[in-house]
């Protein structure tokens, strides 16, 4: 379940602040492109660089918020800046689905597709020829000092996680909630 | 991040903590006024009561373990020790940094036994944050319950956030009083010798397995005891969480969905264990106090002395046992996360001992001499030696250890190690590289060598190569010199040693302050040596690059060789010895020197 998207790495460190990363594991729920309505996620990707902005400062191992609010209907610019020591994730996701999604940032860790503080590569080709990739529109790797965003146009209600799945992270109590009440 | 700090950056802190310090109210403090924390420990003998049966036990504050003195980052403390015994006793202050003479250690940096009736006054500016423990230094004090735990809070941020924050803390509890134990393994001869029968039974099991060629010195073969259903016959040890035994089943409360930390420290004395809560993952935070880098396992090995934090993350409203199983497998110490009292979880399956493999023996006794009639022909190649041969090995008189089929109580050595050590995993007492020969591939119903803990398929367990500090030190110096310190031991004498010299007839090590040094163990020995520094922490050689995780104990495997750095910066005459309580009785300890760097002028 390590390869989620076909989509080639983007671009990779300069953009890695702003590179989407898998988090779905399942390619129908958000699409390489981003562009499909997606339940899970409360609503898609937006274009980059518009929305109302909410920042979030990540630290080892909190966001600064423990909970974000929005309203369905709104496009959303996540701005998230890495204030600490260590590469961090700002990503959004029902909890079961981040939770799904930790053994597979475990593998990439360990397969030093991301240091604990930075990332090497989002893509690889395991010696089997399964291929892991780390690119989703909801979610983005930031190393420290740098700046991530994502935009995203949020169409229905619910309650999400927000989380940063790198190993031990969230363990840790690197998560926070991100609800979007009805418009 | 959390780090240990420098004398001029605890000094800092304290000026910072001066406000906000606390100032117990306490008769007669007014000499230390200036101290944030001022605290009153009684050591004396009572009896405890573990899984409903009554032994006799020494206390600091009343209680097995001692009470959990939770201090602050930066704060000074003041802790007045009274002796209450008949004889001379210590408190040491395990993995803390501080001046020489309030480490505790007897004998060493112009500290003096506390003798009956006296009080000694410890005080000291705790300089870094974490979970350490503080035991009896003196004979075999801490076997009897001379232990409890320390927690010290940052003065910065935790790099963990948890709701709930508890100590649970192993030991090996014996009926037996310590000296006892121990004048029993001096006087092994007579104590252990079940003579010819087992002998022949070991010649069985020997023949068996295709195995023998090892022991060329039949006159040591005579001591050993050979059948393992003998081991039923002697009591062993209980082990226990936070004093508790197994039946007792100490629970640790939570709320689903909330983070717990667990700090597990091992203060057994000979004892070491594999720690697993099935079902239940865990993130490992810290490592003998200072955090790591979060590692997700399942399970985890701890030396005796060591400590881990670790933060788990229940979800469901059920219980979970914590379950530590000594290596001799020889009975279990168990505790209980639920959220009520009165739940309990099953008991995973016991795990099968490890066996010794070929490879580790042939490995490990490099400096042994292998030769003898026996020896002819014999093949070695990929053999391991059963079980109940290696129990039967445990007193040979030949640096080696039994299996861990030990009565630890009779015999509280045996079986705390594995010998199964394939040796190019040096660096690594868990794990680490692959072993190229067949035998230590990992069956867990018949695990071989030492780093074979039984860890169910599928399952991670931490390895030492996993730890990696939270502080890079892309700078630090290379060392200027390699010291040798050969782990050293004849086990049918009980004579433990390092450089093959007993405490009292070595020299000890010299260094200057300042000094940037490399130590490197070899373990010439069957038995795994869990190596104690106090005073400074070492930066365990694992490979983790720049960020060598700091460690107050190092876990030598058998046969095998290890490595730390450290630069040494805390002037004084430190101990450096086994932390197997027995081992260190027995000699296996030495003077860590480490002199003043010349001051230009004094004026």
């Amino acid at each position: 379940m390590i390869k989620m998207s076909r989509l080639a790495a983007l671009t990779l460190l300069a953009a890695a602040a702003a590179t989407p990363a898998i988090l779905v594991p399942a390619p129908a729920l958000a699409s390489p492109e981003g562009h499909g309505n997606n339940a899970q996620l409360l609503g898609q990707p937006a274009a980059r660089g518009t929305g109302r902005v909410v920042r979030i400062e990540m630290t080892e191992n909190a966001y600064s918020v423990p909970r974000i609010q929005v309203r369905a209907g709104e496009t959303i610019r996540f701005v998230a800046v890495n204030r600490g020591q260590f590469l961090h994730e700002f990503s959004f996701a029902p909890a079961a689905v981040a939770a799904a999604h930790r053994p597979e940032m475990a593998r990439m860790f360990e397969h030093g597709m991301i240091t604990p503080e930075r990332v090497v590569s989002l893509t690889m080709t395991m010696p089997d020829g399964t291929r892991m990739d780390h690119t989703a529109p909801n979610t983005v790797l930031v190393e420290p000092g740098k700046t991530g965003e994502i935009s995203w146009r949020f169409t229905r209600a619910g309650t999400i996680e927000i989380a940063c799945n790198i190993p031990g992270h969230y363990e840790s109590g690197m998560a926070a909630e991100l609800v979007v009440t009805p418009r | 991040m959390t780090s240990p700090l420098s004398r001029r950056d605890s000094l800092k802190l304290a000026a910072a903590a001066g406000m906000a310090g606390v100032v117990t109210a306490f008769p007669g403090r007014q000499s230390f006024a200036n101290a944030h924390r001022v605290q009153d420990l009684a050591v004396e003998a009572t009896r405890i009561t573990v899984d409903g049966t009554q032994t006799n036990a020494l206390t600091i504050g009343g209680t097995v373990p001692g009470p959990v003195l939770r201090w602050r980052e930066g704060e000074e403390v003041v802790i007045r020790v009274t002796n209450r015994l008949s004889e001379p006793t210590s408190i040491h202050w395990h993995g803390l940094l501080l001046a020489g003479v309030m480490d505790g250690a007897p004998g060493f940096n112009g500290y003096e036994a506390i003798q009956p009736g006296q009080t000694y006054t410890y005080r000291f500016q705790l300089r870094q944050a974490g979970t350490y423990w503080y035991h009896s230094h003196s004979a075999a004090q801490e076997q009897a319950g001379m232990y409890g735990a320390i927690v010290i809070e940052p003065a910065r941020p935790e790099p963990v956030r948890v709701t709930r924050d508890y100590v649970v803390l192993l030991s090996d509890h014996s009926p037996e009083a310590p000296d006892a134990i121990f004048r029993n393994l001096r006087n092994r001869e007579g104590y252990y010798n079940r003579g010819q029968r087992t002998f022949l039974d070991f010649m069985r099991d020997v023949r068996r397995d295709g195995w023998s060629a090892t022991m060329a010195d039949r006159k040591a073969w005579g001591e050993m005891r050979m059948d393992p259903t003998d081991l039923a016959d002697v009591t062993g040890y209980s082990f226990l969480v936070n004093g508790r035994g197994p039946q007792d089943n100490k629970t640790f409360l939570f709320t689903p969905g909330e983070r717990v930390r667990l700090r597990f420290i091992n203060g057994s004395a000979m004892s070491m264990y594999d720690v697993a809560i099935p079902d239940l993952r865990m993130t490992v935070i810290s490592a003998d106090g200072l955090p790591v880098i979060p590692v997700p396992v399942d399970e985890f090995r701890i030396g005796v002395g060591e400590t881990y934090d670790v933060v788990v993350n229940p979800t469901e409203a059920r219980a979970f046992t914590i379950m530590s199983e000594p290596l001799d497998r020889s009975g279990y110490a168990r505790a209980t996360l639920a959220p009520r009292e009165g739940m309990e979880a099953a008991i995973p399956p016991r795990r099968p001992r490890t066996v010794l493999t070929m490879a580790d023996m042939g490995m490990a006794h490099g400096g042994m001499a292998m030769g003898g009639s026996a020896m002819a022909g014999m093949d070695h190649s990929g053999m391991a030696m059963g079980g109940s041969a290696m129990a039967g090995m445990n007193h040979g008189g030949m640096p080696m250890s039994g299996s861990g089929t030990g009565p630890a109580a009779a015999n509280p050595h045996a079986g705390h190690v594995m010998p199964g050590a394939p040796a190019q995993a040096a660096a690594d007492p868990h794990a680490g590289h692959a072993m190229p020969s067949a035998t230590a591939m990992a069956d867990p119903n018949n695990p071989l060598g030492w780093e074979q803990a039984g860890t169910p398929e599928g399952k991670r367990a931490l390895r030492y190569a996993d730890l990696r500090s939270t502080r890079a030190r892309p700078n630090a110096p290379q060392p200027s010199r390699d010291i040798i310190l050969r782990l050293t031991g004849q086990m049918g004498r009980y004579s433990w040693s390092l450089n093959d010299r007993r405490f009292g007839m070595e020299e000890g090590i010299r260094v200057r302050e300042g000094d940037r040094i490399r130590i490197r163990f070899m373990n010439e020995t069957m038995m795994a040596h869990p190596m104690h520094l106090h005073g400074m922490f070492m930066e365990m050689e694992n490979g983790a690059g720049d960020r060598l995780p700091y460690k107050h104990v190092v876990l030598v495997r058998p046969g095998a060789e290890a490595s730390v750095l450290l630069t040494a910066d805390e002037v004084g005459d430190w101990p450096f010895h086994c932390h197997l309580l027995y081992h260190m009785e027995a000699g296996m300890m030495t003077r860590f020197i480490v002199e003043p760097a010349r001051v230009a002028s004094a004026g």
